[in-house]
């Protein structure tokens, strides 16, 4: 699959900080989760993406339009929910979402009508007709993500659209964002909150102050953290253990009729089965520990592959 | 609603504008908004209401002009345009703060610049949206009421007066209107962006539309005025009076700086907070 967001080698500085160092990455998912500690630069990347911060080195393509050149239709055909920012203030939530329509070039008719049909898909009932700087958190989220979607964008950069909604809301938001991914729009989502990023995503981009600690599939990182294989079978025993590890194998555990072993690449498995060939071991099962994404992006990180 | 359900009343993916919409088309809409929420408080629709008073005033009074030619011959000889403007521009000058003061200010307080900046809204763009908010009404509460009253004077006045005079007031008139709008807009708009509160914004408005003022005592009234507020009566004096012409052309750069520096201020302002 094409990339849709390509960064290469791209240097940013903010103030007189390094913040992005040499950043590369094709992201082609449907849904990439962008995924780092504070401070890592996850903001500053969406800022250089959109074209609000200005790159010192480096290529940004985004939808195949080059940024910052085409950066103006870049947020023309992109659906933004940012975190710090709130809702346009100074009206009620059908004010602010048609607001938001207008300024991505709809018509004042057209954008209310879109306004309308955006709060429909997002539950919003009469409490659109409220001053929005009394909604609640919940509220205050759908209302911006109406925002993004009023003009019926190609694209769609959420900034923690799920931060401090309560458990039914947070489904909720998130089941509607994955029938967008479905539908076909493609969608970057900045998050904390890794159940959310394994919920809607597909790739995964990880920053670790500034470079990256990994971009792919999220199969992948998962996948390639999960060393360690378990072993059942009639003649897995200690003698077969040390047979392993004379063949070069990492044995972690070794019971009579069990074994625990790690391989990350493939030559190890096949060794492993050589071994079991040689000794006459009749396996019964041999299955890979499933790390959780949590895991597997902690490892990430601290490894920074 | 379901999940499908809300992806049916979602619609299929349509296509976004595909190019970015052009900047007035933006600036129009954020002006647009502006009004709106000007309109919606009671301040600013009494003071629009105020501002026709004057309009009122000075058909009345060329009434009682053709109505005292008549009855004794005698013409009171006063000229409504002239002084129309010269009252109508306090009014203005009102609306301008109530529409200036609380637009970028609020924007601050909220946090909201990011919203735009994500947006094909540049920083120019965003601060000509609200310059045009404060300028457009100014201009067209100035100008309205001042084409309307030379028409009515050119009706009602027809054996004193000419066409030509009228027209000639007419075009004083639409210059004095379009220079005062941008320095009124620059004077409120720009202490707007120099602060997170309206009530600040507004005390520092009215504070660059006074301090300047006793410098004209002080050097006296043929001297160059340096505030808005004297700027703004030299310009009218001399354009509708019998002041030199020399104050109308200080008096318009005066209100042109004004304009330009509260524009450049919001726009540098904006700039450095329209980011993550």
């Amino acid at each position: 699959m094409d990339a849709w967001i390509t960064i290469e080698n791209l240097r940013l500085d903010r103030g007189r900080r390094e913040v992005l160092h040499g950043i590369t990455a094709g992201l082609s998912g449907r849904a990439v989760g962008l995924v780092g500690a504070n401070g890592a630069g996850k903001s500053t990347l969406i800022g250089a993406l959109l074209g609000v911060l200005r790159a010192k080195s480096g290529r940004i393509e985004v939808m195949g339009m080059p940024v910052p050149e085409r950066a103006l239709e870049v947020r023309t055909r992109a659906g933004v929910m940012a975190e710090q920012a709130g809702v346009f203030p100074g009206g009620s939530g059908v004010d602010a979402v048609m607001f938001a329509g207008m300024l991505s070039g709809l018509s004042r008719r057209e954008a209310l009508r879109r306004a309308h049909r955006a709060l429909d898909a997002l539950d919003v009932g009469e409490e659109r007709y409220r001053a929005s700087h009394g909604y609640s958190t919940g509220m205050r989220q759908r209302a911006k993500l109406a925002m993004s979607l009023v003009h019926d964008p190609e694209f769609l950069i959420l900034d923690e659209p799920t931060v401090g909604l309560d458990p039914p809301g947070r489904l909720q938001l998130l089941q509607l964002i994955r029938d967008l991914r479905d539908e076909g729009r493609r969608i970057l989502v900045s998050t904390h909150i890794l159940p959310d990023a394994e919920f809607l995503c597909d790739d995964m981009l990880l920053l670790r102050q500034g470079t990256v600690a990994f971009s792919g599939p999220v199969h992948e990182l998962v996948g390639a953290t999960a060393g360690r294989l378990n072993v059942r079978g009639t003649g897995v025993d200690a003698s077969f253990a040390e047979a392993l590890r004379a063949a070069g194998l990492r044995v972690l555990e070794a019971a009579p009729g069990t074994l625990s072993f790690e391989a990350g690449i493939d030559a190890e498995i096949m060794t492993f089965w050589r071994v079991a060939a040689e000794r006459g071991v009749d396996v019964r099962s041999l299955s890979r520990d499933a790390a959780s994404l949590e895991e597997a992006v902690l490892t990430a990180m601290e490894v920074g592959r | 609603m379901s999940a499908v359900a809300r992806a049916a009343a979602l619609g299929p993916p349509v296509p976004a504008p595909a190019r970015a919409p052009g900047a007035r088309r933006v600036i129009w809409a954020i002006a647009r908004r502006e009004l709106g929420i000007a309109w919606r408080r009671k301040m600013v629709r009494l003071l629009f209401i105020f501002s026709l008073l004057p309009p009122a005033v000075m058909a009345i009074i060329l009434v009682v002009r053709v109505m005292a030619k008549e009855a004794v011959d005698f013409d009171l000889g006063w000229d409504p345009v002239a002084a129309l403007f010269r009252i109508q521009v306090f009014p203005v000058a009102l609306i301008a703060l109530g529409l200036g003061t609380p637009s970028v200010a609020r924007d601050r307080s909220e946090d909201v610049l990011y919203l735009y900046a994500v947006r094909p809204v540049t920083p120019w763009v965003y601060t000509l949206g609200k310059m045009f908010a404060v300028m457009l009404p100014a201009m067209l509460l100035l100008l309205a009421p001042s084409v309307l009253t030379a028409v009515l004077r050119n009706g009602i006045l027809g054996d004193i007066v000419s066409t030509s005079d009228s027209l000639v007031l007419v075009a004083k008139a639409a210059l004095a209107s379009a220079v005062l709008g941008i320095g009124f807009a620059g004077v409120s708009v720009g202490p707007s962006a120099a602060t997170r509160r309206g009530r600040w914004a507004m005390l520092l408005a009215i504070a660059l539309f006074l301090m300047p003022e006793p410098f004209k005592f002080i050097y006296g009234f043929d001297a160059v005025s340096i505030g808005p507020a004297s700027a703004s009566r030299d310009l009218v004096n001399a354009l509708f009076g019998d002041e030199p012409a020399r104050l109308a052309l200080t008096g318009s750069l005066v209100l042109l700086a004004y304009g330009t520096f509260g524009a450049l201020l919001t726009r540098g302002q904006v700039q450095k907070e329209m980011r993550p």
